[in-house]
């Protein structure tokens, strides 16, 4: 019963409009009261929840994304992506994709992707003879790799949902791989449209462009180096390389690139600030909900309902993978890591999957719902800022949904794309 | 992510209690931000002290959890004013009129609860912490939860005022969401 009362007032709540984070609140309250909890301890789950030392790289990630969007470093990267590879054909689709890699390595964030490379790009595209849903579509579906290429704040969301015995700087090797497998998927789809649509293809630069545009987007690629860097040689714990990012972003924006205005700074932290506060209540709201999923031994539930199944990995891995994708496309992705990672991490150790690897899934699972109807944050900016019907995107975008499903399968059956990396850290 | 403040409804009239409302979260939401760019000082000059002084000043983890506790549930709150909490409505929207309108209430009720209930029980964490001084701070854990009651506080009248506009027929959550506002 107290476990209906949770589930169903959570889920009467998003029904009504309540905001995710005070959905899981007010069914936890619920919860609480149900079993004779003390309510002191919900609110005190829920401030311990938000007190994490690593939570802290949340608000650096998210303000050094923004200050790139408003800085110049996007429109920079793009021109490197544009002399390396605007050459083939379809060059721009695959110049979105190769600088959504970049962008999305240094950003973190698969929305401020879209919205900083299609408002780039797609005014562009429009102009070369590209039909506007398949710019809509390129720049939407790349812009996961923000979420997949390290630093990636969801990452660090994974780790502490995990129970924070999950290595962050091993998180973050092990997206790599991944992430440029899927971007390779995803040019190949965006090159084989672009054959069947008879696009044409830009004329190569020369080396001398191409070595130009390079050094000019350095110092801005350097942010990623810092960050991931950071970390990775553990010199830095990932909440100093953040915000040291984030300091050096200032820099290379407001010194060298001269780009950064007042404006563009104050816009930049309003928007973090907002963010910030969005994530983080939802991770405290999820913390306090975890507390009670655990005295209903939800995973254990979970595990059993799935083995009566099938006692097959590769059938519960796919169901697995079936039900992300199925919550990622009504759910955001940042709650859908914090209910979802408690409840299916026992289930996934349990088939000897490291949770690394669960993790880069959990990653592209989440990040494709981003991409689709009904709730997909990626699909609505990138559709507002190509002027193209949502109806009228999703009905050309499955192409990039198959590329992209093809390197999730790929990673869910072949631990070694995701594991090779953080193996060698050892 | 692109959030930004709902626009009112076209048409709409603010009152005088809006107009204070307003300021409030506008208020809010300076507060956050000024404590956002502190974050980020303190940050950088434990950087600086731990790799190029050689000397770490221990009190800033403490002190950024306490400043990132009081950002989250300021600008938490402003959230409520300016819709811009994550939250799903298509499903809400394709009930008929009657059942919409009433899940809107029930909606606005919740949020209404929960904040009370918030402010509540941070008021009840304030006494028996007031004695416990956060480590390297010396300050009282009670301000941490401090935050609470000014975020339960604020959810309260903010959710109060989004009742009273729909029962005047001038509700704020203005035109449906589009892909053009960029907004979930």
């Amino acid at each position: 019963m107290g476990l209906f009362i949770l589930f169903g007032l959570f889920f009467f709540g998003l029904i009504a409009g309540v905001p995710v984070a005070f959905a899981l609140g007010i069914a936890t309250v619920a919860g609480f009261l149900y079993e004779g909890l003390p309510l002191f301890v919900a609110f005190q789950r829920i401030m311990s929840g938000i007190s994490v030392f690593s939570l802290l790289a949340i608000p650096f990630f998210i303000f050094a994304g923004e200050l790139m969007l408003h800085g110049g470093i996007a429109a920079r990267l793009v021109r490197l992506a544009a002399a390396a590879v605007g050459a083939m054909r379809g060059g721009l689709g695959v110049v979105n994709v190769a600088a959504s890699m970049l962008f999305g390595g240094i950003s973190g964030s698969a929305v401020a992707d879209t919205s900083a490379l299609g408002s780039i790009l797609m005014p562009v595209m429009k102009e070369k003879g590209y039909d506007p849903d398949y710019a809509v579509n390129v720049t939407v579906t790349s812009s996961i790799a923000g979420v997949v290429i390290p630093p990636s704040h969801n990452m660090i969301l994974f780790a502490v949902a995990a129970g924070g015995g999950i290595s962050v700087s091993k998180l973050f090797l092990a997206g790599v791989v991944p992430g440029i497998l899927m971007c390779v998927c995803l040019a190949v789809a965006a090159y084989l449209v672009a054959v069947k649509r008879g696009y044409k293809a830009e004329v190569f630069p020369g080396w001398t462009s191409l070595a130009i545009s390079f050094a000019v987007a350095l110092p801005g690629l350097f942010t990623a180096v810092i960050i991931v860097g950071g970390v990775l040689s553990g010199v830095m714990t990932v909440t100093e390389s953040g915000a040291f990012g984030a300091i050096y972003a200032i820099v290379v924006t407001a010194l060298v690139y001269r780009e950064l205005t007042w404006e563009g700074f104050r816009t930049a932290v309003v928007r973090a600030v907002r963010t910030t506060s969005m994530v983080m209540v939802l991770v405290g709201c999820a913390s306090a909900f975890a507390y009670l999923l655990a005295i209903y031994r939800v995973p254990d539930h979970l595990a059993m309902a799935l083995y009566s199944v099938s006692e097959n990995p590769v059938v519960i891995l796919l169901t697995l993978n079936f039900l992300l994708l199925i919550l990622g496309m009504i759910m955001d992705m940042a709650a859908l890591i914090l209910i979802c990672t408690p409840i299916f991490l026992p289930v996934v150790i349990g088939l000897d999957m490291d949770p690394l690897q669960f993790g880069i899934i959990m990653m592209m699972n989440l990040g494709l719902g981003l991409c689709t109807p009904p709730v997909g944050a990626c699909l609505f900016v990138g559709c507002a800022i190509g002027g193209v019907k949502i109806e009228d995107a999703v009905k050309t975008i499955w192409p990039f949904y198959l590329a992209i499903l093809v390197a999730l399968m790929l990673v869910t059956y072949v631990p070694a794309i995701s594991m090779t990396l953080p193996g060698l850290i050892d | 992510m692109a959030i930004e403040p709902q626009r009112p409804a076209q048409g709409e009239k603010a009152g005088p209690v809006d107009h204070v409302l307003d300021a409030i979260a506008r208020l809010g939401t300076a507060v956050s931000s000024v404590l956002l760019v502190t974050l980020i000082a303190i940050f950088g000059w434990l950087v600086w002290g731990r790799y190029v002084m050689n000397d770490t000043p221990t009190w800033v983890e403490q002190a950024s959890l306490m400043i990132v506790s009081w950002i989250v549930f300021i600008s938490a709150a402003v959230g409520v004013r300016e819709h811009t909490h994550l939250r799903i409505e298509f499903i809400r929207d394709l009930f008929p009129d009657p059942i919409r309108i009433t899940l809107e209430y029930v909606s606005d009720l919740l949020m209404l609860g929960f904040g009370a209930v918030m402010f509540w029980q941070g008021l009840g964490l304030l006494g028996p912490n007031w004695d416990r001084a956060v480590p390297m701070l010396g300050i009282s854990e009670s301000w941490r939860f401090l935050a609470f009651c000014v975020c339960g506080g604020l959810i309260v009248v903010f959710s109060l005022a989004r009742i009273i506009d729909r029962l005047r027929g001038v509700g704020r959550d203005g035109p449906k969401a589009t892909p053009a506002d960029g907004a979930l």
